[in-house]
């Protein structure tokens, strides 16, 4: 018995033995080596456009709640997220700048629409801005909605640039030679300014008396056309133009933000409607492919509105930030629900939350789309 | 004193060659084996627990590694086996909702288990086929994470990493051996192996996995 007891001694010290090591992280290279991330788009990929004047006073720029770890994450927008996730620098606006609304808003200087790209030798390629619609150059926000006296327009209205999905793109186009290359990806996320304009121009039409069903088809057929339009854009000004890695993030369902909540039950049928006839031309035009990722951030937004605790969120009706734009949230402006018990602690409550404001994510909310992405990266084995 | 066990492991193996008495697998024979084992888990995992993207399983791919065993007589037909050798290391992959995300990460494992066997046919048959049972204890460490699990649990943060516990299970066994020589035999095993494990990742979630692997080993072996 002696025998065998040394020889399992033996054999069980070379196992234990073997048996050492702790748990890594492993290699975080995603498996294409991007050099840079450029962004095309609206709001929801808008890091700092408008972090110029009256919103840089106010601690603003994202269309989040503001500030470095002001919630106890790392970043703010997916964009972001996403471009640590590729082990790229974080991503800047490649043009910054407000139309100065003297005399409702005080200009404050450094506000003249700045490029920050290749055409003035930076190295900014996130070329989305807040209120930025697909084809129309006036979005919500900018100067050109102002309407003099009407202090309720006049807070929706900071002068923002809106330079619209395709000027974005040809503005890349004509400062990078023309081309994209390969080892860039490129994040496509547009239509909800769309969306807003041709829902006010629906409740206009209809309170001027236009038949409510003609109104609403107009409005609905606008945002397929809107669509179609993002798709030929995707199609003949990126995908031909060298891209081989693009990203087209389709429509959230805005029927279930705030903003559309707050209209009414019909109302949000409607804004359903326009949301997936946006989707549907949009998904229809582009030239699917390997150059091509498709992301389906409608579905997820309503799976996550169904299915809140498998996301970790609580809340997915209520705003976080007492402004009425998050584009000037911080930390310092949070409903009660979810401030920080110190100014010095960062808002983590808010990270069961999914809305900044009526219509745009937390920081959490932006995570959870930067998620969906880089699952869908990873399955089309870019990441 | 592992430092000492070993070295009078090694005596006792040196002293033992030169015996060159035994024949046949008869009460108080060490008999040791040395071989290839594939371990095949059949993995069913519970989803990811919250907060995860819906529906994220996992997959453990097989592993193969070196085998080493030692078996002592207690009688002609009844033997115990301890069963060791290098540790596996298996690919572990996403299924359920996040299939095609490819690799995420990998864990390594030993898992000795002890056997209670038993021998048919008389001790000096050449061919001997026999069953056994008993305990598994595994131990799960040294994994390594991916950008694509950090990618759908932290982007932008901290990377994940994969924490596996240590788990008992039970093993039951079909096997024969067949004699060479007085001294070498060859010998082939099936496994199965009854075990669940939970594994939690940095980012706090968790999922629990019921691996039941089937393992096959083929090894030479050698009667003292």
């Amino acid at each position: 018995m002696k025998k065998f007891h040394v020889l399992t001694t033996a054999l069980a010290a070379a196992a234990f033995l073997a048996g050492c090591g702790g748990n890594e992280a492993g290699d975080q290279s995603p498996r294409v080596a991007f050099t840079a991330m450029v962004s095309f788009g609206d709001s929801l990929s808008d890091v700092g456009t408008y972090d110029v004047g009256v919103v840089k006073v106010q601690g603003g720029g994202h269309y989040s709640i503001n500030g470095i770890g002001a919630t106890g994450l790392l970043w703010t927008n997916w964009t972001e997220f996403l471009a640590a996730t590729l082990k790229l620098s974080a991503p800047c606006a490649a043009e910054t700048g407000l139309t100065p609304l003297a005399p409702y808003v005080p200009s404050l200087g450094d506000e003249t629409p700045t490029f920050h790209d290749a055409s003035t030798g930076g190295t900014c390629t996130d070329y989305a801005q807040g209120g930025s619609r697909v084809t129309a150059p006036i979005g919500p926000g900018n100067a050109a909605l102002v309407v003099a006296g009407n202090t309720s327009t006049y807070s929706n209205a900071i002068g923002q640039l809106t330079v619209p999905v395709v000027t974005q793109i040809g503005n890349y186009l004509a400062h990078n030679g023309g081309t994209f290359s390969d080892k860039q990806l490129v994040t496509v996320l547009a239509g909800g300014n769309d969306l807003f304009i041709n829902v006010a121009t629906f409740q206009a039409q209809v309170a001027g008396g236009v038949d409510q069903t003609t109104a609403a088809t107009a409005a609905v057929t606008a945002m397929g056309q809107a669509g179609g339009e993002l798709a030929a854009y995707v199609n003949q000004m990126i995908l031909a133009k060298g891209a081989t890695h693009v990203v087209v993030v389709n429509l959230p369902d805005v029927s279930l933000t705030p903003y559309a909540i707050q209209a009414g039950t019909a109302a949000q049928a409607l804004v359903k409607q326009m949301t997936v006839t946006f989707n549907t031309q949009l998904q229809a035009g582009l030239t699917a492919g390997s150059a091509l990722v498709y992301v389906d951030a409608f579905s997820a937004s309503e799976d996550q509105a169904t299915n809140m605790a498998q996301y970790g969120l609580t809340n997915v009706t209520t705003p976080t930030c007492t402004t009425s734009s998050s584009l000037v949230c911080t930390e310092g402006t949070l409903i009660a629900d979810v401030a920080p018990a110190s100014a010095s602690a960062p808002a983590t409550a808010a990270n069961t939350y999914e809305y900044a404001d009526s219509v745009h994510p937390t920081p959490y909310g932006y995570r959870l789309l930067s998620e969906l992405v880089g699952e869908q990266l990873a399955i089309k084995g870019w990441l | 004193m592992k430092k000492h066990s070993i070295a009078s492991a090694l005596v006792a193996t040196a002293a033992l060659c030169g015996a060159g008495a035994a024949q046949a697998q008869v009460a108080g024979q060490v008999m040791v084996k040395v071989g290839w084992n594939k371990i095949m888990p059949k993995v069913r995992s519970t989803e990811l627990s919250p907060p995860a993207l819906p529906g994220s399983t996992i997959d453990i791919k097989s592993a193969s590694a070196l085998f080493l065993t030692a078996a002592y007589m207690i009688t002609d037909d009844i033997s115990v086996e301890v069963l060791g050798g290098l540790p596996y290391k298996h690919d572990i992959i996403g299924t359920g909702s996040v299939m095609g995300v490819g690799k995420i990460g990998s864990i390594h494992q030993i898992s000795p288990t002890v056997m209670l066997q038993y021998r048919f046919m008389p001790a000096d048959a050449p061919l001997r086929p026999y069953l056994g049972a008993g305990p598994t204890f595994a131990k799960f460490y040294g994994s390594k994470g991916s950008a694509a699990l950090t990618a759908v649990t932290n982007p932008g943060g901290t990377p994940t990493t994969i924490g596996g516990d240590t788990e008992w299970g039970a093993t039951v066994e079909a096997g024969a051996n067949y004699k060479i020589d007085k001294h070498w035999f060859v010998d082939a095993a099936v496994l199965k192996t009854f075990i669940n494990t939970k594994a939690q990742l940095s980012t706090g979630q968790t999922t629990k996995a019921r691996l039941n692997p089937v393992s096959i080993n083929a090894s030479i072996g050698y009667t003292f």
